[in-house]
């Protein structure tokens, strides 16, 4: 269980994370598909590259969000000893 | 309540049980693809590919009956992570994203990943902002953890209407889009397909509720995945001597990008706030496979993307699914897991409208000399593609596809024995059920627990209540049956403005219930309310055109306004009492018992002393 004084520092530190991981998701998801024009004359395994990167890619970096978003939460959780008692 | 301990359980022959149903699914396959060469009749083969999936359904869910409110509307609180996340990812697609999208990628290309980038998203917004949160209150409808979350029962009826709304709509595009696919399969009519496939749902989910659907939904999942990747791979081979569609269609892109132009498809710039998903019925391909924003607009594009991952994010038909998870750190993993699963469908869907679209650029670039080529014959045959006879050739002008039969069109045109096409088919009869499986069961869910019992937080007996959750059951599929037979609608767009009212209305409010601790039970009221309205109306104005934003993305102008409202009402108002304080502080720290149950059981003692 949670000590009384940490749960301010917690979430502090969680909402941090939060938005250090959701804003660089957020502006690649508004940014990525506007220059898919410019970056279709490249192409990488035979695709265009903006398309690659806005399915393939977009994916991967979907992904890869999650789940380092989950692995830091989770140390965040240890932490500060909000962690479920299992 | 004693099943902390043994609820967290997982049953560890979970695997051994999926093992066994996709096996009989492939044996299925592989029994009807040899009954074929030995020349069975094709209606018999048809009518065991339809009968036969939905009886291994319906038995799927007679054996997860449970009497258990837990169980009933939590599937026990112990469903792990990687089903969790498969269930999730299926059920946010549906059949429509698979059916209709694969035309949606097949006429309009690049610009149809505003479907695929809002449904990651929207599992990434999940994941960070409500997911571990709602999964640590362990609410079992959305409304009830509104009425909980801030000790009000106005505003869990009011939640309770505006989210049986949208989980109505999807309800009925997933029957609608499962029977037409259905009527391609057997033959019947559509009206008779519409209920056979209402009673299946019910059968199948009712003696169970949410864990009848949890387990019933991932056996649908396997044959919808099953179904799709057999055939994208058997393409694949045929075609690029690899069976990983998704990483190998890029030579194929290529050549789109090369010859397309060159026969004829010109990119006409689209309007910012254009946003043209194909309809149902008949199209000519409109623009060059690669090519962004010819159909859609950039700011269109970038809107349609939020508004989607703001609707699956909150979704009342998805969000509950993650509190029957065993923990908190399950309920965070399994978005991953939806994340994978959902990409990496949507990759293989894009797969398939390239492979289409690579028949139909052969086509088109080979002269018409005598008879048509056997597969077109085959396609228009089928009702999948009509072909104008007094064109002097091959364009892509005089070739029309229906968007809802892509994807039912490649087995044909790849040459493939017919069972391969009649095996999607009932893959996608398969994702029709489950999304209309999730969406019956938390719109019972939400109808008999916050509607019918919404005035009192006391549980009734047990029997009872799942009792009437069962009705609700049988009441919301015939609703939705009905709601399909009276009023047809394109399925992509009730999906959408689905989205558009959830993303409006109950989004934001979930947002700030765990993200703004001074959020008041009044201003969660004005703001999901005003948001809801604001959405429909613009939605209403949009398809009486007085209001020129496509009618697709028009809801979405609820959001900032529920969000606005929300707050300022909440700056006005100061009504946080101790007890909302205690529960979102508690609501944000994973360890610790579960709140519901700690607000039920308080309740409950509260009554007895009165008593």
């Amino acid at each position: 269980m949670i000590e009384r004084k940490e749960r301010k520092p917690y979430w502090r530190h969680t909402k941090w994370q939060m938005l250090a991981s959701f804003l660089p998701f957020l502006a690649v998801m508004i940014v990525l598909p506007l220059y898919a024009e410019e970056l279709n004359r490249s192409r990488f395994l035979g695709f265009p590259l903006g398309y690659f990167l806005a399915a393939h890619g977009f994916f991967v970096i979907a992904l890869v969000t999650v789940a380092s978003y989950v692995n830091r939460q989770n140390a965040i959780d240890h932490w500060h000893g909000a962690h479920e008692d299992t | 309540m004693s099943f902390s301990a043994r609820g967290r359980m997982v049953n560890p022959r979970l695997g051994t049980y999926f093992g066994i149903f996709a096996s009989l699914f492939a044996a299925l396959f592989l029994l009807t693809l040899i009954s074929e060469q030995l020349a069975l009749s094709d209606r018999i083969l048809r009518l065991a590919l339809f009968a036969g999936p939905l009886i291994l359904y319906a038995v799927i869910g007679g054996s997860v009956a449970t009497q258990e409110p837990l169980g009933y509307f939590a599937a026990g609180r112990r469903v792990p992570a990687g089903y969790t996340g498969l269930i999730l990812a299926m059920c946010a697609m549906g059949s429509t994203f698979l059916v209709a999208g694969t035309g949606a990628f097949f006429f309009i290309g690049f610009d149809a990943l505003v479907l695929m980038i809002g449904g990651l998203a929207g599992f990434v917004f999940m994941a960070m902002m409500l997911a571990p949160f709602y999964r640590k209150f362990g609410a079992y409808t959305v409304p009830s953890y509104l009425g909980r979350r801030f000790e009000s029962k106005g505003l869990r009826l009011a939640a309770a209407m505006v989210a049986a709304v949208p989980t109505l709509l999807v309800l009925s595009a997933e029957l609608g889009l499962g029977a037409s696919v259905a009527v391609r399969l057997t033959g019947f009519s559509h009206s008779a397909l519409v209920l056979i496939l209402a009673g299946a749902v019910a059968l199948a989910v009712a003696p169970g509720g949410k864990r009848g659907f949890t387990w019933c939904g991932v056996a649908q999942a396997i044959a919808t995945l099953l179904a799709l990747c057999i055939v994208a791979a058997t393409v694949a081979v045929i075609v690029t001597s690899l069976p990983v569609p998704q990483l190998t269609h890029g030579p194929l892109v290529r050549n789109l990008v090369r010859n397309e132009v060159n026969q004829g498809l010109q990119l006409l710039a689209a309007w910012p706030l254009q946003f043209d998903l194909p309809g149902e019925g008949l199209h000519a391909l409109a623009k060059p496979y690669t090519s962004p924003f010819g159909a859609i607009g950039t700011v269109g594009f970038t809107i349609g993307g939020l508004m989607i991952a703001a609707g699956v994010a909150s979704a009342p038909w998805l969000l509950p699914r993650v509190a029957a998870t065993p923990g908190v750190y399950e309920a965070r993993k399994s978005l991953g897991w939806a994340t994978v699963f959902f990409g990496l469908t949507m990759l293989t869907v894009t797969s398939v409208a390239v492979f289409m679209r690579e028949y139909v650029l052969e086509l088109v670039m080979s002269e018409r000399i005598g008879a048509l080529p056997v597969w077109l014959t085959e396609v228009v045959g089928a009702g999948l593609a009509s072909f104008d006879q007094n064109a002097s050739g091959f364009t892509f002008d005089s070739l029309r596809f229906d968007r809802d039969g892509v994807l039912f069109a490649l087995p044909i045109a790849a040459g493939l024995p017919h069972v391969f096409g009649y095996f999607l088919m009932t893959g996608m009869i398969g994702a029709a059920m489950l999304g209309a499986s999730a969406t019956s069961v938390s719109l019972a869910a939400i109808l008999s627990e916050d509607v019918v019992q919404g005035l009192s937080w006391n549980e009734e007996a047990n029997r009872n209540r799942v009792w009437l959750a069962r009705c609700f059951v049988v009441i919301a599929v015939t609703c939705g049956g009905t709601l399909t037979l009276l009023a047809p609608t394109d399925p992509l767009r009730l999906v959408l403005w689905a989205f558009a009212l959830t993303g409006a209305s109950l989004f934001p409010v979930l947002g700030l219930s765990v993200w703004w601790k001074r959020l008041t039970k009044t201003g969660a009221l004005t703001g999901m309310l005003a948001g809801f309205g604001t959405a429909a109306l613009a939605i209403f104005a949009s398809e009486s055109g007085a209001l020129p934003i496509p009618s697709a993305i028009a809801g979405i102008l609820g959001l900032p306004v529920a969000t606005a409202i929300a707050m300022l009402v909440s700056s006005f108002v100061r009504e946080t009492s101790r007890h909302d304080l205690e529960v979102v502080r508690d609501i944000r720290v994973p360890g610790g018992e579960i709140i519901y149950d700690r607000e039920m059981r308080r309740l409950q003692l509260k009554a007895n002393v009165r008593s």
